[in-house]
């Protein structure tokens, strides 16, 4: 086991201190997050933007504003839609609001603008609507009518309170959660698979193979790049952890924690997952015949992971339904599937512990079926073996092979 | 002397092909063994087997005195026929990486590796990129791997292809050194004239089976003619006990096939007594080891 351990160590020491590693684990992550915020902001900002407008008419049809109380700043009223359309055309005003005559009756209010209007702009006009509508009620009332519920605190079925300002917060942590995850799972994969492909065209493997047990070599990689891959998520949390704390004077942020919950199930999902995945890469790595072919089969299975993310919407609408529920338990998809899910809601415990069962069972059949195919393939160069022959070095006992034929039958 | 190695009737079968069949052979402590044979012949699978990549179907293989295990391992040293470094790695840093996996401390396999760049002329290669080498200087680099953790077998494919008559001949000094210390080394290659005069014993495999074994010296005479080589001048043919005369395949010299019952010393004790004769070389016609490679794979094809 020493030697598997000074596997682990090379393989640790020599990937962390690699730029590309480096940029992978925290560059990429950290451009696509601050693109993210950014996207938020400006959406956010167009949103409050009420001045870019400028002044806004409105056309009175119905009397609701007569003797109007309450006009906003930069309202203006217009006699006809003729004359606030004319002065929109002229630039005076930004766009306009017409209640027609029936407005009471129907409720239909037209709005006519060059530009999207801002969603501030529309609460406005709701306000300016709902002060002229009770103009008989007290200001109190009129407040409660504008924002009947202040301070929304949504009680989640796990416990979780959250205030409705930080229900963004909650969606972001298990994203960039699973979003590291995924990067740091197919990262640490992608360079076992490459590592084992390097080792077998520069013959490398001749040397290891006399020196260490192909099980040692497997498992020394595994362990040496799953390292790494922890490093990377434990450097996230901890990253969010400090933006949080340094960061509670955002309403988006105020109140979101990184639950305890979340961190020790995404732990154990991310090492199955891993585990699961980086077996995988490593069987594909030891019978391709190049890096290109190498990446080309794995993509499949790291395509697999991210099926989640096409469903997103799902997770939202019906988070009970059957095709969460088996993307929940399907092994390929599920440490994405739960991740994301714990951020949104419970996850029934029951459905929870047959998830991480069904994870683990099929990562320990793939790890040993990975290991047999690993040793089978390491001596063989040149073309990929067939499927038939994989299965059948699956099925015998396998030694190391040197042709594609051997102890696969014939 | 310490058996390093002992091969006993090994068979091994890819399907319906017999790659080794029958196999015995041993290797001693202090001693260049070559290990020779025809492309296919079964080289290769042997010393996989050697090194318990592959299991042989039949037959039993020991290795320094056991049944391999890890501790075994790590006193083997295997330079495989195709090199296998880390290309984009310090040259320093895999021979240091390499050696640790043979159970040497850090600080030793760095330490010795530095010393043995040093010895092959390759010091100031240390930090140097594996693939800047030229391929020479990687094949030293392979070798010094191979001997870095000071193994008592070393098994060594093809040790010499890629270097120059410099090069071969401080590979040649390390190899020799090696062996002077009491080591085993089991060479494959080739290189006949390398073996002829570095190799103290041979296996020659053909079609998985032993074709020739024993002493380099010994297989040589064995396959040695009744004749003698001369060169000078004379009327050789005229010489009692010679059977007939023939110019030697390479032209310089003459041979002499003798007649039962004589023998070479006979013959030179006669020419050294004649004044009508002169010899500058005067030697028995042990065959060329390529010579009988070359003869015993052309009989195996005509048994076949």
């Amino acid at each position: 086991m020493s030697k598997a351990w000074l596997i682990a160590r090379r393989e640790f020491v020599s990937n962390i201190t690699k730029g590309s590693f480096l940029f992978a684990a925290f560059g990429v992550p950290l451009v696509v997050i601050a693109l993210l915020f950014l996207v938020f902001f400006v959406i956010a900002q167009s949103e409050d933007d009420t001045e870019r407008i400028g002044a806004v008419g409105y056309v009175d049809q119905s009397g609701v504003f007569s003797d109007a109380v309450d006009v906003p700043e930069d309202f203006v009223a217009y006699e006809s839609a003729e004359t606030a359309r004319a002065a929109l055309d002229e630039s005076e005003i930004g766009a306009y609001f017409v209640v027609p005559e029936n407005y009471l009756a129907l409720g239909n209010i037209d709005t006519v603008s060059r530009t999207s209007l801002p969603e501030a702009l529309r609460d406005q006009f709701d306000a300016f609507l709902i002060s002229n509508l009770g103009r008989d009620l007290q200001p109190e009332q009129i407040e409660r009518l504008i924002e009947p519920i202040n301070n929304t605190v949504l009680t989640l079925d796990n416990g979780r309170r959250l205030q409705s300002d930080a229900l963004l917060g909650l969606l972001f942590t298990p994203f960039i959660f699973v979003f590291v995850f995924l990067l740091g799972s197919q990262t640490t994969s992608s360079y076992l698979m490459s590592g084992i492909v390097e080792e077998k065209s520069s013959r490398v493997m001749e040397i290891l193979v006399t020196t260490v047990t192909p099980f040692q070599l497997l498992f020394g990689k595994i362990i040496g790049l799953g390292a790494l891959g922890l490093v990377q998520l434990l450097a996230w949390i901890g990253a969010g952890a400090i933006v949080l704390s340094l960061g509670q004077g955002i309403p988006a942020l105020q109140g979101v924690t990184i639950p305890l919950d979340l961190i020790v199930i995404g732990l154990l999902y991310f090492l199955l997952g891993y585990f699961l995945l980086a077996s995988i890469f490593a069987g594909v790595g030891a019978v391709s015949s190049s890096e290109q072919e190498s990446r080309q089969l794995a993509g499949i299975f790291s395509l697999g992971f991210s099926v989640p993310f096409f469903f997103i919407t799902q997770f939202l609408t019906d988070p009970d339904g059957p095709l969460v529920t088996f993307l929940s338990l399907f092994p390929f998809t599920s440490p994405v599937t739960i991740m994301m899910r714990m951020g949104f809601g419970a996850i029934p415990p029951e459905q929870l512990i047959l998830s991480i069962v069904i994870l683990l069972v099929t990562t320990l059949i793939v790890v040993w079926a990975s290991a047999r195919i690993f040793r089978w393939a390491l001596l063989l160069y040149g073309k990929r073996p067939s499927f038939g022959q994989i299965i059948g070095a699956l099925r015998r006992s396998p030694v190391m092979a040197t042709t594609p034929n051997e102890s696969a039958g014939r | 002397m310490a058996t390093a190695i002992q091969v006993d009737h090994i068979s091994k079968s890819y399907g319906s092909f017999q790659a080794v069949r029958d196999l015995t052979f041993e290797v001693y402590s202090g001693e260049i063994f070559a290990m020779l044979g025809p492309n296919g012949a079964g080289k290769s699978t042997t010393i996989r087997m050697i090194l318990d990549i592959l299991k042989p179907d039949s037959g039993i293989i020991r290795v320094l005195g056991g049944k391999i295990d890890e501790s075994i391992k790590n006193r083997i040293g295997y330079l495989p026929e195709e090199r296998g470094l880390y290309r984009s790695v310090p040259v320093v840093d895999v021979m240091t990486y390499l050696g640790t996996l043979k159970g040497l401390s850090s600080n030793e396999a760095r330490k010795r590796s530095l010393a043995y760049l040093d010895k092959l002329e390759l010091g100031e290669f240390a930090k140097k990129k594996v693939s800047d080498l030229s391929k020479g200087m990687q094949q030293k680099v392979q070798f010094a791997v191979t001997v870095l953790h000071d193994p008592e077998l070393i098994i060594i494919d093809e040790p010499f292809s890629g270097l120059d008559p410099v090069n071969t001949l401080i590979v040649e000094g390390l190899i020799k050194e090696f062996r002077a210390k009491g080591g085993a080394v089991v060479m494959s290659t080739h290189q006949m004239y390398q073996v002829e005069y570095l190799a103290d014993r041979l296996v020659m495999i053909n079609r998985g089976q032993q074709a020739l074994y024993g002493q380099v010296d010994e297989v040589r005479n064995r396959y040695a003619l009744p004749a003698v080589i001369v060169e000078g001048e004379g009327n050789w043919a005229a010489l009692p006990g010679i059977e007939r005369v023939e110019t030697e395949t390479d032209g310089r010299g003459t041979l002499l096939f003798l007649k039962a019952n004589t023998q070479a010393d006979d013959i030179l004790e006669m020419i050294a007594k004649r004044d009508d004769f002169h010899v500058r070389r005067f030697e028995l016609a042990v065959p060329r080891l390529n010579d009988i490679f070359i003869q015993v794979v052309e009989q195996g094809r005509l048994g076949a």
